[in-house]
């Protein structure tokens, strides 16, 4: 019996998939089912699994510390994407245009981003210690206050005075004409100078000396260890999602911009209704892999809670918490329960993405 | 040929007859440890037996792993078990009772309260492999620098205190102390008051004993004694001590070998945690790993021997003699090792009194399978009140609101 052409290309395309859909089949589709029913009973990992309904559900909506996580992840994940794209879609933007030297700039842009997080974690704790870089940097920026402010008002007087002087002689100049400027800023900063040195302005003694990742204190509702997170995360995952954005915007052809160019738009048109659209579909890739990767937050987690000796309840994330109760340490494992939390991290991840698709971004171009 | 043939039947017939028994632990340095006892001790005491031990060391978490193992029935006849999580470990029934396989006599001759440490509802479920306890170690250098008096066993809290606060006046960049939001050791201290973790009915009462040990150690800081770990870069005192960045450190015989890669040239010198200035004891803890069997294991018999042969007196004599552990038997108290007038002698010689009497109110690392869980409430308040952002009434009525809801006390 001969095979059809077409029964034989579905035959070649299994046999090629096999090796793929048995992984999928053994370590996702078997994993996941395992998961769930796992996530009805009382599992240790040792005693035979005892089924409890929905104890385990119930458990998590009364567990602080699941509700905390909770927070965290949807948090983090909102902040984090956007940020990222919107960075990202700057960089990339930026580095699209025909400048001297653009491949060097995209190679050092790029750098962050092949640093691990272990290693950027541990730039983090460096960076985020009472003594780090961030509270000396802010303690000398609050304590050259009096300069600053000093220089500001020098530059604006005398700025002012030569603008009148200027226009009194007959010529309209700008209030911030760039040459004048100049002129205003390097007197300024003489003045500055020749104060400092008379001693009539002294710099402020300010100490910043806030604990940025043993605390519990928030900013917009956050803790501080976890905007010390964001922040590092959103520096290590711009690079990429640039990376992909550029090659998005290389393309869009070159033929929609001349003729945009030739009737006249400006650049905010050109954004807005030539770039934006064409790259919806790579924008659509950049929104669900931010917040896919960003849902899973674990490893910063682990590294500022250890060395950094951040406080759980400040840092804690779902996948973390997943982690914390499969192996709490010193105590038995809460498999039911981590199985539990782990299907709301599954089915938040899917909302997240769902909802996005239908609300954010969507993923084709033209429409 | 037929020469041949017949010695590699004949070898094969050996290999055939001989037991196997599968023993793991952690990996890192531990491998060089039990690969050299192995095979300089253990494995030619076993040689007559016919039993060959195939050791599997495990890098990365290995807790993880054996909880795995032992769940998957893929487990090595023998494993370490930490005192951190014995108790959740025996609990699943996974680890086999060694009270058929161990005289009396055989159990008495390892240190009683190491032994209390692995029985578990009446039954021995470890023999303990080696132990480590807190102790003070000091750099002399710095002492003499800042012409201070050394440390010694006599001082209490408020005399240390004085020794550690004139070093940091004096040599301004070096911390006394530097101090760490951790029960691992400030535990210590609150022990010494007469503190104990739990009641009798299970509960944490955070109450005024461990209010004034609380009150101490988090005080240090702001009184110029100590400096917060965290502020000075690192995570643990020995990371802190092995820099230079402070004259003293609190930790067991494991900062030996990392003194010995960081500073060996660092002249330092130990002495016992001070004493309580009301009560006149002194606290610690006992961190102590054991060997434990199988429950599932098809060479019980034959892994009972090896367990026999690791923690012989021969092996334990060969692992003090290298310097690397604190042996468990009890006659190692008079070894003449411990009166060898070298800094990593008398260290090893201070942790292993310091579970005896000289310890004073001694403690197993283990919180009734509670773990973690237990000691985070207690080490972000101490963090809260060190860094200021908490006041001590606030911090402990937080710890106290937090361990009663994991103790059920309310």
């Amino acid at each position: 019996m001969r095979l059809k052409a077409s029964s034989l290309e579905a035959l070649y395309a299994l046999l090629l998939l096999l090796p793929f859909l048995f992984t999928l089949g053994v370590f996702f589709l078997y994993a996941f089912l395992r998961a769930m029913v796992f996530s009805f009973t009382d599992y240790n990992l040792f005693d035979p699994p005892r089924w409890v309904g929905l104890a385990n559900y119930l458990r998590l909506v009364q567990d602080p510390l699941f509700l905390t996580a909770l927070k965290h992840s949807l948090a983090y994940s909102l902040i984090v994407t956007t940020l990222q794209t919107l960075l990202a879609l700057l960089l990339a933007l930026a580095l699209n245009r025909p400048l001297r030297g653009v491949t060097f700039f995209r190679t050092l842009y790029y750098l962050p981003s092949v640093v691990s997080t272990a290693a950027a974690s541990l730039l983090l704790l460096w960076l985020f210690q009472r003594t780090g870089v961030v509270n000396q940097g802010l303690s000398f920026l609050l304590g050259s206050l009096p300069f600053l402010a000093l220089g500001f008002v020098l530059f604006a007087l005398v700025q002012g005075l030569g603008v009148a002087w200027w226009r009194r002689r007959g010529r309209a100049l700008p209030l911030l004409d760039p040459g004048l400027a100049w002129v205003s800023l390097a007197l300024a900063l003489l003045g500055v100078y020749v104060l400092v040195q008379v001693g009539w302005v002294r710099p402020w003694e300010v100490r910043v000396d806030i604990p940025w990742l043993t605390t519990r204190t928030t900013f917009l509702g956050l803790p501080y260890p976890l905007w010390a997170i964001i922040l590092m995360n959103t520096y290590t995952t711009i690079p990429t999602f640039m990376v992909i954005l550029l090659a998005g915007l290389k393309g869009i052809p070159k033929t929609l911009y001349e003729a945009a160019a030739l009737d006249g738009a400006s650049p905010w048109v050109v954004l807005t209704r030539i770039t934006l659209p064409l790259l919806r579909p790579v924008l659509f890739l950049v929104v669900t892999l931010g917040l896919i990767g960003t849902l899973q937050l674990f490893d910063q987690v682990l590294f500022v809670g250890g060395a950094g000796g951040a406080p759980l309840e400040s840092t804690i994330t779902l996948a973390y918490y997943v982690y914390g109760n499969v192996f709490p340490p010193g105590a038995s494992p809460r498999v039911g329960l981590a199985s539990a939390a782990a299907l709301v991290l599954a089915g938040l991840t899917l909302a997240v993405v769902l909802l996005q698709r239908r609300f954010g971004v969507g993923e084709r171009g033209w429409s | 040929m037929k020469r041949w043939l017949l010695l590699a039947l004949t070898a094969l017939g050996l290999a055939m007859a001989q037991t196997q028994v599968r023993i793991s632990g952690w990996g890192g340095p531990d491998t060089a440890v039990v690969s050299g006892l192995l095979k300089e001790v253990v494995q030619r005491q076993l040689d007559r037996e016919n039993i060959r031990v195939v050791y599997e060391p495990i890098e990365g978490d290995y807790t993880q792993w054996l909880f795995n193992a032992l769940s998957a029935g893929t487990a090595p006849d023998l494993f370490y078990v930490d005192i951190f999580w014995a108790e959740s470990l025996f609990a699943t029934g996974r680890v086999a009772p060694l009270d058929a396989y161990f005289s009396r006599e055989e159990v008495q001759a390892f240190l009683p309260n190491l032994v209390q440490a692995f029985t578990y509802r009446g039954r021995l479920y470890g023999i303990p492999k080696d132990f480590n306890t807190l102790a003070l170690i000091y750099n002399k250098d710095l002492f003499d620098e800042a012409q201070v008096p050394y440390p010694h066993q006599q001082d209490t809290w408020d005399s240390l205190e004085g020794k550690l606060r004139q070093v940091q006046t004096r040599l301004k960049d070096v911390a006394g102390l530097c101090l760490v939001a951790d029960f691992a050791r400030f535990g210590a201290f609150a022990f010494a008051t007469g503190w104990k973790p739990f009641d009798a009915q299970g509960h944490t009462v955070l109450d005024q004993n461990f209010r004034r040990a609380f009150e101490w150690y988090t005080g240090l800081v702001r009184r110029g004694a100590a400096r917060f770990a965290q502020d000075l870069g690192e995570g643990w005192t020995g990371g802190c001590f092995g820099g230079e960045k402070a004259a003293v450190a609190i930790e067991g015989a494991w900062i030996a070998g990392f003194l010995r890669d960081k500073a060996p040239n660092l002249r330092y010198g130990t002495t016992f945690l001070p004493l309580d200035p009301m009560t006149k004891r002194r606290g610690n803890f006992v961190f102590t790993v054991s060997w434990s069997l199988n429950a599932a294991s098809k060479n019980k018999e034959a892994a009972a021997r090896v367990l026999k042969a690791l923690t012989s007196p021969q092996a334990q004599q060969w692992v003090l003699e290298r310097g690397l552990a604190i042996p468990s038997r009890k006659a190692l108290a008079q070894n003449p090792y411990f009166q060898r007038p070298t800094k990593e002698a008398e260290l090893n010689r201070v942790v292993f009194l310091g579970s005896t009497a000289q310890g004073g109110n001694v403690y197993p690392f283990s919180f009734r399978g509670l773990g973690g869980d237990w000691m985070r409430p207690i080490n972000e308040a101490l963090a809260a009140v060190i860094t200021g952002q908490k006041s001590v009434d606030q911090a402990l009525r937080e710890a106290q609101a937090a361990l009663d809801r994991l103790t059920g006390r309310r």
